[in-house]
């Protein structure tokens, strides 16, 4: 990476494994490899867009970078700290610093208090202020993505969902944080009601100095706000690099497939050469041998089917994880 | 309609609907979920209904399958199917119909078939339900459509649970199923919005070979705008329980005249070319049921509106392409030239 | 399942100890029994040894040596009279399973085929009624009626006398005399079962797949009993592996006092009543153990209906 700054986020041979099963000895349960040695850092400033499709762990890492799930192995930097060795009270501190976004506003809203209260609580929580003073918080946040003041005083399930998801927003918002990961913010939401806080998203991190974490699957949504992006696949980095030159110009296999696989809203575009990808989305319990793209991969050779590849540098701020990278390096 | 199209066969329409209209009794009174809505479609032609939520798209479409079951629901209007009339009909004589000649595959295939029997056998369900065929050879059909839709090792597949598949095999098995008594009509509700996006490229492709090898029509409901340019012959952008316009679908895309549909399109983030700095969003949210707009319903969110939008536009048709909006030839264009202009500044 | 039968079996013994005017000795030695005699009875049965070793040997004559005789009956030996009690207890739970199970699955489905309308409502007031009615007055109301005040009438002629008639004997006598039991004992068990049967219909018919089986063209009640049924049966069986393994084991204790049938149940409430701790004892493990084995057996039954539950 660009070595500068120090990255505001950062995150060094992150796996997160689970038992499935309901075996008596726990031994023989099945391991899902979720995320499988991750290493990637966010500078200041930017939008890390995270893109992969069902399993491939994108959620699973935001949720490991949040320490809201505990990592299997590696290490998270926040601002240079180690978050995955703090004690409570010290990752307690560490939240008002670092905020998610949620897929689904109605179910990370809590339906029986008032919205005001919902966005009220981390300020009480966390002692940030007398009563009125709070307040008047929540009022600003209120606007600050769009609402009024007055629907501080209704319940959750009175708004529709864009409103819901400005309303989780604001929460997020309530503590000041400098970074925020965003967990597939607007997929549950219409394609009009999309494009209204995706470009809310971009307005705050211009007012706010916000840092974002962008997780979708949505390929254009993530072009749309990510300065870098990351491709994931089966729980590791197939890609990463500056968002327009790996949309314009994949390396990897796999990201050329998802680039290709997505409608384009244009008939009258000329009929692509669209790669259809033969097979499922594999289940991250047994990933095979060697590069984990390999049985579906239409370049794959006897070394992809053996030897893993590590992420290597491509080209400035480009990695790629692959024994033969498309634009060759 | 159907005519127009180059290599059409010249046919009458396979499906009619004309002034269709769902109400629901409720305690705050009679709501217009659907609100006259007519269509045509002819054979082996796929339209596509484009619509965001409270739009009518599904409740249309449960509409001609018979299947609203609430019984605080009014359908008013005319459905007929090859000629026969739908509406009214008694369930007895409408579930002949359903599952046979009109099939209809829905939203989320993770929840769509029944988990406690195999694949097989709940496909073999819907043949004997419409056909007589003995358990042996309605198992002997179901394999031939699982192979039909490209789920590898067809006899193998047929003993599995829905559990034991992907989402992507699963919705090609709710295909399957659906396909099974050669439907002339298949209606599909979102059936690509909730798999992944490789998956949802198999799925069109499937549905695009099925067209051509079985020669249903299809009405395939989707918000994506990708996907309807990918895969429809027409479109249909529905709102507020409206058609307010519809086109072929190369018209629709060069020349979108409804602001709704200007909007619907300028709020997809492009993959290619320049990036927008911001998105061109339509302000505000589709309305509910209850409280639908006096005049034109998108008026409190359009850009362009004038005193006229104060009476609610009809569709007109202009060419074989129809819209709901008094909007003018040069006016349409000066607004589309406006929407390009937000779009194209570049990031 | 060894652990569970260990475990409840030691906690009887210490609460048997540990429950006032227990005293074995004093009352195997009889009432004004000297307290010489009470010393020496105590020492006969070993009572004065500590609590382990004489659980061991209770354990030990109950099911190894199997000779274990009751504190209060002298001489009378327990493990014959339980096996003797088994089969009494037997038929009247199946057959009252048998008809619990039909109507329960019956009521459950009207219920829900015809939700919300008079049949519905009517149906469950009758299972609200049925679960309220305990089931020791319902019996003694029956017998009220069919062994004396009706006794004469045409419907009530051929109730036999209170007591059971064993299979080998007369099968019909056998039949006659457990059929009001049995429907005695199951109309508590209909109540319960139709209205938790209706309760996940009406819920499994809100689900996805119950729109596609429409879809299809199936009618209604296919939809109801082909699909919504299966998928709702594991609160059923569950319920219904506990309550049958319970009954079995002697739980139905009230409904055989009440029809003077000599099974496991009323051997139990004889036990309790006179603080027999060998007959309470061995009333306890025998109903433990149908308790660990039905929840067992319901647990593969799981996997037969629903196969989400058969991988591991």
């Amino acid at each position: 990476m660009s070595g500068e700054a120090r990255p505001l986020l950062e995150a060094v041979g992150v796996s997160k494994r689970y038992r499935v099963g309901n075996h008596l000895l726990a031994r023989f349960n099945k391991v899902v490899h979720a995320v499988e040695k991750v290493s990637l850092a966010v500078q200041e400033g930017e939008t890390l867009g995270l893109v992969g499709e069902s399993g491939c762990g994108k959620s699973t890492l935001g949720r490991c970078l949040t320490r809201l799930y505990e990592v299997s192995d590696g290490h998270i930097l926040f601002e240079g700290t180690d978050i995955t060795v703090l004690g409570a009270r010290a990752l307690r501190a560490l939240r008002t610093r670092m905020q998610m976004v949620f897929q689904d506003p109605a179910a990370s809203l809590n339906p029986r208090r008032r919205v005001g209260e919902l966005i009220a609580e981390p300020l009480i929580v966390h002692r940030r202020g007398t009563r009125a003073e709070i307040a008047a918080r929540v009022r600003a946040l209120l606007r600050e993505v769009g609402l009024l003041a007055e629907h501080a005083e209704r319940f959750p399930h009175e708004f529709s969902g864009g409103q819901q998801q400005r309303i989780g927003i604001a929460r997020a918002l309530a503590l000041a944080p400098r970074l925020i990961v965003a967990d597939e913010p607007v997929s549950a939401l219409d394609a009009s009601v999309q494009a209204q806080i995706v470009n809310l998203f971009m307005d705050l991190q211009e007012r706010l100095g916000l840092t974002y974490v962008f997780i979708a699957h949505d390929l254009s949504v993530v072009r749309q706000v990510s300065t870098r992006v990351a491709v994931m696949y089966l729980g590791a980095i197939v890609e990463i690099g500056p968002t327009d030159e790996v949309l314009s110009a994949p390396s990897h296999p796999y990201t050329q497939a998802l680039i290709s696989a997505v409608p384009v809203p244009d008939p009258a575009a000329p009929n692509r050469r669209r790669i259809i990808l033969e097979g499922d989305v594999p289940s991250p319990i047994d990933p095979p041998p060697g590069c984990p793209f390999h049985p579906r991969c239409g370049y794959a050779t006897e070394r992809c089917r053996s030897e893993r590849p590590v992420l290597s540098e491509h080209g400035r701020g480009w990695d790629v994880a692959c024994h033969f990278p498309l634009n060759g390096s | 309609m159907s005519g127009d199209r180059p290599g059409s066969i010249e046919a009458g329409p396979i499906l009619e609907v004309r002034d269709l209209a769902v109400s629901f009794r409720t305690e705050r009174g009679l709501v217009r979920a659907v609100d006259g809505v007519s269509l045509t479609l002819g054979e082996r032609e796929i339209l596509s209904i484009v619509g965001e939520s409270g739009s009518g798209k599904t409740l249309t479409v449960l509409a001609v399958m018979g299947l609203i079951r609430d019984p605080n629901a009014i359908v008013e209007g005319s459905i007929r199917f090859r000629g026969r009339e739908l509406v009214g009909l008694p369930d007895g004589e409408m579930r002949r119909v359903r599952g046979g000649a009109i099939a209809m595959i829905f939203q989320n295939p993770m929840t769509a078939l029944t988990p406690v029997y195999a694949i097989g056998r709940q496909i073999a369900e819907q043949v004997r339900a419409h056909r007589p065929l003995s358990r042996r050879a309605a198992a002997r059909r179901a394999i031939e459509l699982i192979e039909a839709v490209g789920i590898p090792n067809p006899a193998g597949a047929a003993q599995r649970f829905p559990h034991e598949l992907s989402g992507g095999m699963r919705q090609r098995a709710v295909i399957a199923m659906a396909l099974s008594c050669d439907p002339a009509l298949l209606l599909a509700d979102e059936p690509t919005t909730a798999l992944d996006v490789t998956v949802q490229a198999q799925i069109l492709d499937l549905v695009r070979k099925l067209r051509a090898d079985f020669g249903s029509s299809v009405i395939l409901i989707t918000h994506n705008m990708g996907v309807v340019a990918e895969i429809a012959d027409r479109v249909a952008v529905m709102y507020a329980g409206r058609i307010v316009e519809r086109a072929e679908t190369a018209a629709l895309f060069r020349e979108p005249r409804h602001p709704y549909t200007l909007g619907l399109l300028g709020s997809i983030p492009p993959l290619e070319g320049a990036r927008p700095r911001r998105l061109p969003a339509i302000p505000g949210t589709p309305p509910s049921p209850f409280a639908i707009p006096e005049g034109c319903p998108f008026g409190p969110r359009c850009r362009w509106r004038e005193a006229a939008c104060a009476v609610r536009p009809e569709l007109v048709a202009e060419g074989g392409h129809e819209t709901a909006c008094i909007l003018t030839k040069e006016a349409r264009a000066a607004a589309r030239a406006q929407s390009l202009a937000v779009t194209a500044g570049a990031a | 399942m060894l652990f569970v039968l260990v475990g409840i079996s030691a906690t009887v013994f210490l609460i048997f100890f540990a429950t006032p005017g227990a005293d074995p000795a004093a009352r195997i030695a009889g009432r004004n029994a000297t307290p010489e005699t009470v010393a020496a009875v105590r020492k006969e049965f070993g009572l004065d040894k500590p609590l382990p070793v004489q659980y061991a040997m209770m354990m030990d004559h109950l099911l190894v040596t199997q000779d274990l005789t009751s504190f209060v009956n002298r001489g009378e030996k327990i493990v014959p009279e339980i096996v003797e009690a088994a089969p009494v207890t037997l038929s009247l739970v199946l057959g009252a399973a048998v008809i619990w199970v039909v109507f329960g699955v019956v009521v459950g489905l009207v219920a829900a085929a015809f939700k919300d309308t008079l049949i519905d409502r009517g149906l469950m007031v009758g299972s609200l009624i049925g679960v309220s009615m305990p089931v020791f007055w319902l019996g003694e109301v029956v017998n009220l009626l069919t062994q004396s005040r009706l006794h004469g009438t045409f419907f009530f002629a051929w109730v036999p006398a209170l007591g059971y008639v064993p299979l080998r004997q007369s099968p019909l006598g056998w039949f006659a005399a457990l059929v009001l039991p049995w429907i005695t004992l199951a109309v508590l068990y209909i109540g319960i079962y139709g209205r938790v049967l209706r309760a996940n219909l009406i819920e499994a018919l809100n689900e996805d797949y119950i729109r596609t089986a429409r879809a299809k063209g199936l009618s209604d009640w296919q939809v109801l009993t082909r699909h919504a049924l299966r998928c709702s049966l594991i609160s059923f069986v569950t319920m219904f592996g506990l309550d049958f393994g319970a009954l079995v084991g002697g739980g139905a204790l009230l409904t055989e006092v009440v029809f003077g049938l000599q099974g496991v149940g009323a051997l139990t409430y004889r036990a309790l009543e006179d603080l027999d701790l060998p007959m309470i004892m061995a009333t306890v493990i025998y109903a433990s153990f149908f308790v660990v084995v039905s929840n067992a057996a319901v647990d593969i039954l799981y996997a037969a209906i629903d196969p989400r539950v058969r991988e591991r």
